[in-house]
């Protein structure tokens, strides 16, 4: 697995503000959602492939994001054409493909760092109340980047040691190990944060990742 | 030990969230596993959303499982299948992935104030499975069926017998669900917040 659906590049979409990105983003989600015609929802999903496109992503990373959509989109467009009518199966799918390639544009053309900081920007009228502290969730985020690989590398060692002794995959004797483990391993990780005064008082260093 | 928040959200707590928040996203990478009562392979990520409720309680298995959600918003392939992206929310099954939210938080308070308190190993670990059904199918259906309904233009009634698809796989992973936090509760018990 890459670390990020973040495709490198200069196109301008790269070089937009994500607020702007999320900003249209938003109001299309809106805007796709009031109007009815079967023409305008076309050209809006042709102007989405269009910034997809743009964003110059690669046909690998383009098909694995994509083919499940497809297949929720067929069943989505059969089920409309056979419940109701071609009109609203037609609308229904093209508003979809709009608004989800211009979603995947966004996502393709976007640091998960970028995004990170704009969600915090968002959260800062929370973090005033007392009810979200920024430190706390960079710290859960950097945290769960840090220990996929490690919980993934758990996994694969019980799944191998419970083949070594001749037993089928066993979703209970696989998970419960797993987190057993994990949970044991949580005391350890919190031992260390605080032993080096993390979150530190004011203004945290942001890690760039 | 740990330092306190506003939220009462220590150190300890946040390390538990987002370990957590690694065993759902580890759940969903690694190859379905195919049970001999359902013919089709089934992801086990749904089964990660429901421990998280069943074994760390409430406040903290919800967190999780926002922070999953937030993982997928920023553009990380988090989900089953290597999903990620904004686009997942505004789909036709976005609303599932943020009923995730509220449903481990309902699994975890039927365990906290419920399933706890029951006695004897079958009657627990039935408590167990029905706090993830209540939680993990119920409250997830209520967000999904609904957002179902509208991204697809589906009457209600027809975006819920779409949904009804996926209750067999569902049901197996809040059994599964249930002997897994109760193991879990006997080995290595942790407090439920």
């Amino acid at each position: 697995m890459s670390l990020s659906l973040y495709v490198r590049g200069r196109t301008p979409l790269h070089r937009l503000p994500p607020a702007v990105k999320f900003g249209v983003l938003f109001a299309a989600g809106i805007a796709l959602f009031l109007t009815d015609d079967v023409a305008v929802l076309g050209v809006a999903a042709a102007v989405a492939a269009g910034l997809l496109v743009s964003v110059r992503p690669p046909p690998a990373a383009l098909r694995r994001q994509s083919t499940g959509l497809l297949v929720m989109l067929v069943v989505i467009f059969v089920a409309a054409t056979v419940f109701q009518d071609l009109h609203t199966a037609l609308v229904t799918l093209f508003r979809l493909l709009a608004l989800l390639l211009l979603a995947l544009s966004v996502t393709l053309s976007t640091r998960a760092a970028d995004l990170l900081e704009f969600f915090e920007r968002l959260m800062a009228p929370l973090a005033r109340l007392g009810l979200a502290n920024p430190a706390r969730i960079s710290l859960g985020v950097s945290l769960v980047l840090r220990f996929v690989p490690e919980v993934q590398r758990r996994y694969r060692e019980i799944r191998e040691a419970q083949a070594a002794r001749g037993l089928r995959a066993n979703p209970v004797a696989l998970v419960v190990p797993l987190v057993v483990r994990t949970l044991k391993s949580a005391d350890d990780i919190a031992d260390a944060i605080d032993a080096r005064c993390y979150p530190p008082p004011r203004h945290p260093d942001r890690e760039n990742t | 030990m740990s330092t306190r928040s506003g939220t009462g959200i220590g150190t300890r707590d946040v390390v538990m969230i987002a370990l957590f928040a690694a065993i759902i996203v580890t759940l969903g990478l690694v190859p379905p596993v195919t049970l001999g009562v359902v013919p089709v392979p089934i992801t086990l990520q749904t089964l990660g959303v429901m421990l998280a409720g069943a074994v760390l309680g409430p406040v903290r298995g919800a967190l999780a499982c926002a922070l999953v959600a937030l993982l997928t918003a920023v553009g990380l392939p988090v989900l089953a299948g290597g999903r990620g992206g904004i686009g997942v929310f505004l789909g036709p099954t976005g609303g599932y992935l943020v009923g995730w939210i509220p449903g481990a938080l309902v699994v975890g308070l039927l365990v906290k104030f419920w399933v706890l308190r029951l006695r004897g190993r079958w009657a627990q670990t039935a408590g167990y499975t029905a706090a993830c059904v209540a939680g993990g199918i119920v409250v997830v259906y209520l967000f999904g069926v609904p957002w179902l309904s509208v991204s697809s233009g589906l009457a209600l009634g027809e975006a819920l017998v779409g949904g009804l698809v996926f209750v067999p796989g569902d049901l197996v992973k809040a059994v599964l669900a249930g002997l897994v936090a109760y193991g879990v509760r006997r080995a290595y018990p942790v407090p439920v917040k």
